[in-house]
Formats: structure tokens, C-alpha cells, sequence
């Protein structure tokens, strides 16, 4: 008899506002039963529930009125909407507190993952990662939501360090085409947030213009094929945040202007601070330099970076200050770069991100000719092609003027750098990936030796050993 | 596995009393999917005194994305008289992130058929996963914090197992970080904790 009263009474029974049809048969002692459980729930914040019980109470004691007028305080309540349609209402518009309540109330009514997936990609939004983490679990063990909530936890796993988790993770959510560009994107890049991670690359190109000569003048323009290596070792003992330690050597090489070759090798230390929605470093940096395989440069650089995310834009800021001490010949050149960078960075859908900077710098050398200060934008776009496929593209434009004028030139020398470049990578494993590269640069100048241009179109692999 | 629960309970009620009745309904309904409906049942049967009902409620709860709240229930009977509910424990206290309280359970469960088998070995490996690392510090202190909250809400099953899990989790780190504040936690919670079942 009870089964076939809950079957009645549950039909439609999670809406306060249907009407109570009375039970066959009025039975008082269990409708204060019903109306215990019911209050028992209400003050659980579980509204379905609740209600549910309360209707069984009203309907099997017409005299209930307690129950009667609960129902009506739900009912005026607005329980009459769905609680899974309007938080995504409120998702959509933003309001995440508002949806998790819904989203938190629809699943007091149904267990279902999505609902449960939803709730916890508010929480993800809110950074209330620990909120976030059972819901998104409980999700990933249904079929339809799986890859998604494994997409998410992957970002959870990346925000709280654990990069070969996050990466594992991200590699899993790839099997869902909807979601593989971007999973697979976030896999690649979880492997190089790991503790530690080298990356070895080589690779080859031509160089329309080494000497950097002028169009139609002397000296006369000079191409060369060239080839690149370099290694770079990062160690981040406590993971994304805390101290880091990066070391790099490269050696570029041309075919047969051996004069223009460089090889150099940096040392970096620094410190990094994590917020749910912000970050920032320090960092100290030596570097050295060869050219033409003799001393050239060495340098001792501090810089601060910030960035934070400011709703659905990336704001951020860099500055550095370079003491550069040039060798005999170029000494000259030596003094004090600083320089300073604001950006944004924001998504265009959802596999493509555009970024734009303004950047500022002071080049204070020892001669006064030689110092200049520089500015410009700057803008670059990436796009997720596919899985394991990605294309970035940029454009920049430098200002540059120098400090004095300069007798030898007849001129206060004033130039303008027009770049651009491309760049393709694809992912052929988890640990090589092939690189084609076009970097272009049009020099122009109120001196016209100054002017120049050039073309490097390159071709490399890349491989990246990491935990 | 819901209809073995729904078996389970039908065998298990032998006469026809109100609360068995309500036993019965919050059983279909829990086999028919309707979580809500079950709970309420299962809620009226242990008011009316049917011994099992709080289980079975907490099964529900389980099922309707209330982990903690189940973990509560289940503490009014301990583990080991039943495989099925031993599994919506475990489940429970995985979704409340305690994941050595629910690696215990499922070793509990290791007899049990096939298909309880499979997903126990699926819930195992997610726990593997979990836990592989060195439990971070800020992981513990987020255990013993939950501890703290719930026991000063009067929760002290609930209390007792982040405490519990906070000192498992100490245990796995060289440095033992939160063990001897979450064994002391657990020397005050023990009590009450016991009374109402160790999970």
C-alpha cells in the first residue's frame, strides 16, 4: 500500500505548487513522520527532498497545515522553475554563486553527472578547486560526461602543481574530438609545468640576409643557410610555485659565414607566486655570449613579471633591468637595458587566443650615440588547428629613436623595425615535436646604411624529457 | 546492483509492519532511480524503528551527491554485514575525498561477484591515482581544517574521519606534517566517533 501511495503522490511530487490530492485513506501518525523527515530536510538546505515529504504528509492529513503552508512558502519561493535551467541561466550570465545553488538543488532531485559536471565547473570558475574536485569526479564516472570532467580535473591538477597528473589527464579527455585540440594542447604544455623538464632542439634554415645589408648599397648582401642546437633544463623542486633554477646553451651556426656564428649559455634563477587567478616572478639571470667565436657579451639581468586574470582577459606586466658589459671592440654598447611590457590576452572561440602589448625600452650605453629609447605594439595570435597541431602568428612594430646626434652619420639616427613571424608545431609523440618556422624583418631608418631586410624561414624538431 | 539492493531488502523484511512497508517503497524507488523519493522512505522507516533503514538512507544520499551527510548515516552501523552497502560507504567516503577511508572498504569487498568486483577495481585504481604522490601539506592542513569545521558543527563522525584521513595522509610523508595534531584530534573524537561506528 505505501509503495503504490509514494508511486502516486512522487508523480510530478517535486513541484510544491501541484495541488496535494488526499490519500485514500488519511493516516495522521504517518503524515507527522513524513512532516519530521521533511523539516529534518528543509533544514539540510534539500529543498527536493523536502518537498517530496511534505507532500506525502499533506496528502495522507488533510488537517496538516504546517505541511500545507511549507509547501506554499516553497511554492512562493519560485520552486516552480527547474533549478537545472536556471542555473544555467545564471552560468551563462555569469552569476556562478546563484548556478551552484541551483545546480546543487537540481541534484537534490535527480542524480545525474551532468548536473553534477556543471556545478563543478562553477566551482573550477570560482577557484574553489577543493569544491570542484568530488563534483567533477562524481562526473567522471559517467560515460557521456567523462572526458569533459577529466578535461577539468586536468585543469585542477595543472592549478594545484601536480603536472603529470594534469598531463595524464588532459590525454585522457583527447579521445572526445570536441575537446581534443584544445586537451591536447593543455597535455603538452601540463609536461613542461612538471618539476623538472629538458628540452633539446635542433634545427636548420636559410638567412636571406646575415650582414644585415642595405638595399642596392654597399656592402653587398650576403645569404647563408644555418643550423641551430640548444638545450634547456628547468628545475622546479616544488612544482609550479617556489624556486626555479633554468639553464640554457644554444649554438647557432651559419654554412659559411662562420663570422656571424653565435653561441652563448644562460643561467636563470628565480622565484614564482601562485594565485587561484594571478601569478608572478622573479628572476635573476646571467647570460653569455660569442660571436664569430670570440667573447662578446655578458650579462646580468633582473627581472618582475605579474599577470592576473581579470574575467575573461589575461592582464599583465613585465619589466627588466640588463647590465650588459660588451668585449673589446664592441665595448661601446655596453650600459644598461630597461625595459617594460603591458599586455592583455583573451580568447577568440574556443581554440584560438589573441595577445597585445605595448612594450618600452631604454638602452643607456656608454656612448651617447649608441643609447636610444624604443617603444611599439606588439600582437599575436594562436590557434589550436588540431589535435597536436598549432599555428601561431605575430606582427610587432618598434619605434626607435637615439639620443644624440651623430656627427659621423650626419644624422640623430631614427629607426623603425617592422616583424612578423610564424610559427607550426605539431605533436608527433608525446615527447617530439617538429617545428616550421618564417621569421621576416623590414629595418627602416632615417639613415638609409640602416635600412635592411631579411627573411629566416627554419625547420626543427624538438625533443622534451620531463616526468 | 541496485536490484540486488532491492532483493536484498525484500528478502530481508519479514513481516509487514509500517516501517517495513516504507522499507519496501524507499527500496522500488531507489531500484526506479527516484533517489529523493527513496531517501524520504528510507527516512520514515528509521523513524519508525526499522533497524536497517539508516543505511539504506544513506545509500540514497550517496546516490543524491550527499556525500557527507551519508558518511553520518552510515556511522549509526558499522561495516562488514553487507557488501552492497559497504560499497555506497566506500562510495561515499571517496566523494567526500576521503580516499584511505575508501580504500579500506573496498579491500572489505575484495569476495565479492564479478560485476561488484569490476567496479571495485575501477574505484581502486581512481584511489591509486589519488594517492600515488607524496600527500602535500596544504592537502593535510585541508583535511584538518575540514576536521576542525565539522567539529565545531557538533559533526564529530564526519570530524573524526578527515582527522582520520589527515593522519593517513601524514603517515605517507616523511616528515609526518599533521599526523600528531590529527591523532590528537582523533584522541578527543575517538569517543563519539566510535559510538557511532568507525568508518
Amino acid at each position: 500500500m505505501i509503495a503504490a501511495f509514494v508511486a502516486s503522490v512522487v508523480l510530478g511530487a517535486a513541484d510544491p505548487c501541484v495541488p496535494v490530492e488526499p490519500a485514500a485513506a488519511a493516516d495522521p501518525v504517518a503524515a507527522a513522520t513524513y512532516r519530521a523527515v521533511a523539516e529534518t530536510e528543509a533544514a539540510k538546505g534539500s529543498p527536493g527532498t523536502a518537498i517530496l515529504a511534505y507532500r506525502n504528509a499533506a496528502a495522507l492529513d488533510p488537517r496538516d497545515r504546517a505541511s500545507r503552508r511549507a509547501l506554499e512558502g516553497y511554492c512562493s519561493e519560485g520552486r516552480r522553475a527547474d533549478p537545472f535551467q536556471d542555473g544555467m541561466a545564471k552560468m551563462d550570465a555569469g552569476d556562478l554563486r546563484g548556478a551552484i545553488a541551483d545546480f546543487r538543488a537540481a541534484r537534490g532531485r535527480s542524480d545525474d553527472p551532468s548536473v553534477a559536471l556543471l556545478e563543478g565547473i562553477c566551482h573550477y570558475e570560482l577557484g574553489e578547486d577543493r569544491d570542484a574536485e568530488p563534483l567533477l569526479v562524481a562526473a567522471e564516472r559517467s560515460p557521456e560526461d567523462s572526458h569533459l570532467a577529466k578535461f577539468y580535473l586536468g585543469l585542477l591538477a595543472l592549478r594545484d602543481g601536480s603536472a603529470s597528473r594534469a598531463a595524464s589527464l588532459f590525454d585522457a579527455a583527447s579521445a572526445s574530438p570536441g575537446i581534443s585540440p584544445l586537451a591536447s594542447d593543455l597535455a603538452r604544455l601540463a609536461r613542461s609545468e612538471g618539476r623538472w623538464a629538458l628540452t633539446l632542439a635542433a634545427g636548420s634554415g636559410w638567412d636571406s640576409n646575415v650582414n644585415l645589408a642595405p638595399p642596392g648599397a654597399p656592402p653587398a648582401r650576403e645569404a647563408d643557410g644555418l643550423y641551430a642546437f640548444s638545450a634547456t633544463g628547468l628545475l622546479r623542486p616544488w612544482g609550479s610555485e617556489g624556486p626555479y633554477l633554468r639553464a640554457q646553451g644554444l649554438l647557432n651556426r651559419q654554412f659559411q659565414l662562420g663570422a656571424y656564428d653565435v653561441a652563448g649559455g644562460d643561467l636563470a634563477s628565480g622565484w614564482q607566486l601562485r594565485g587561484e587567478r594571478w601569478s608572478g616572478l622573479a628572476e635573476y639571470d646571467f647570460s653569455y655570449r660569442t660571436f664569430g667565436g670570440s667573447p662578446f657579451l655578458s650579462s646580468h639581468r633582473l627581472l618582475a613579471s605579474a599577470w592576473a586574470v581579470v574575467g575573461d582577459f589575461t592582464l599583465g606586466a613585465t619589466y627588466f633591468a640588463r647590465f650588459e658589459s660588451y668585449a673589446d671592440g664592441f665595448s661601446p654598447f655596453s650600459g644598461t637595458v630597461q625595459a617594460g611590457e603591458v599586455r592583455t590576452s583573451f580568447g577568440l572561440g574556443a581554440r584560438a587566443r589573441l595577445a597585445l602589448a605595448y612594450s618600452f625600452a631604454r638602452d643607456a650605453a656608454q656612448r651617447s650615440i649608441l643609447s636610444y629609447l624604443e617603444h611599439g605594439p606588439r600582437a599575436e595570435l594562436r590557434i589550436v588547428m588540431a589535435r597536436g597541431v598549432r599555428l601561431g602568428v605575430d606582427v610587432a612594430a618598434t619605434f626607435r629613436g637615439y639620443d644624440v646626434f651623430d656627427t659621423t652619420l650626419g644624422a640623430q639616427r631614427a629607426d623603425t623595425y617592422l616583424d612578423s613571424g610564424a610559427l607550426a608545431e605539431w605533436d608527433l609523440s608525446r615527447a617530439w615535436t617538429a617545428q616550421l618556422g618564417l621569421r621576416g624583418r623590414y629595418a627602416l631608418s632615417n639613415v638609409p646604411g640602416f635600412e635592411y631586410a631579411k627573411v629566416v624561414p627554419m625547420a626543427g624538431l624538438l625533443y622534451t624529457f620531463s616526468p | 546492483m541496485i536490484a540486488a539492493t532491492y532483493s536484498l531488502l525484500a528478502l530481508a523484511i519479514s513481516a509487514g509492519t509500517a516501517a517495513d512497508e516504507h522499507l519496501l517503497a524507499g527500496a522500488g524507488a531507489f531500484r526506479d532511480g527516484r533517489f529523493d523519493a527513496a531517501l524520504v522512505e528510507f527516512r520514515v522507516a528509521e523513524k519508525l524503528g526499522a533497524p536497517d533503514a539508516g543505511a539504506y538512507a544513506a545509500a540514497a544520499l550517496v546516490k543524491l551527491g550527499r556525500p557527507e551527510e551519508a558518511i553520518e548515516a552510515f556511522a549509526s552501523s558499522p561495516p562488514g554485514d553487507d557488501d552492497l552497502l559497504d560499497w555506497y560507504r566506500a562510495l561515499a567516503c571517496y566523494d567526500a575525498r576521503l580516499y584511505n577511508c575508501a580504500g579500506r572498504l573496498l579491500t572489505g569487498l575484495d569476495h565479492s561477484g564479478p560485476k561488484v568486483a569490476a567496479e571495485v577495481a575501477g574505484l581502486r585504481g581512481e584511489i591509486a591515482r589519488v594517492l600515488a604522490p607524496e600527500p602535500a601539506k596544504a592537502s593535510i592542513d585541508w583535511y584538518l581544517a575540514r576536521c576542525d569545521e565539522r567539529r565545531a558543527e557538533g559533526r564529530t563522525a564526519l570530524a573524526a574521519a578527515y582527522c582520520r584521513e589527515a593522519a593517513d595522509l601524514g603517515a605517507r610523508r616523511k616528515d609526518r606534517h599533521g599526523g600528531a595534531r590529527a591523532k590528537a584530534e582523533l584522541m578527543r573524537l575517538e569517543p563519539a566517533a566510535a559510538r557511532g561506528g568507525r568508518q
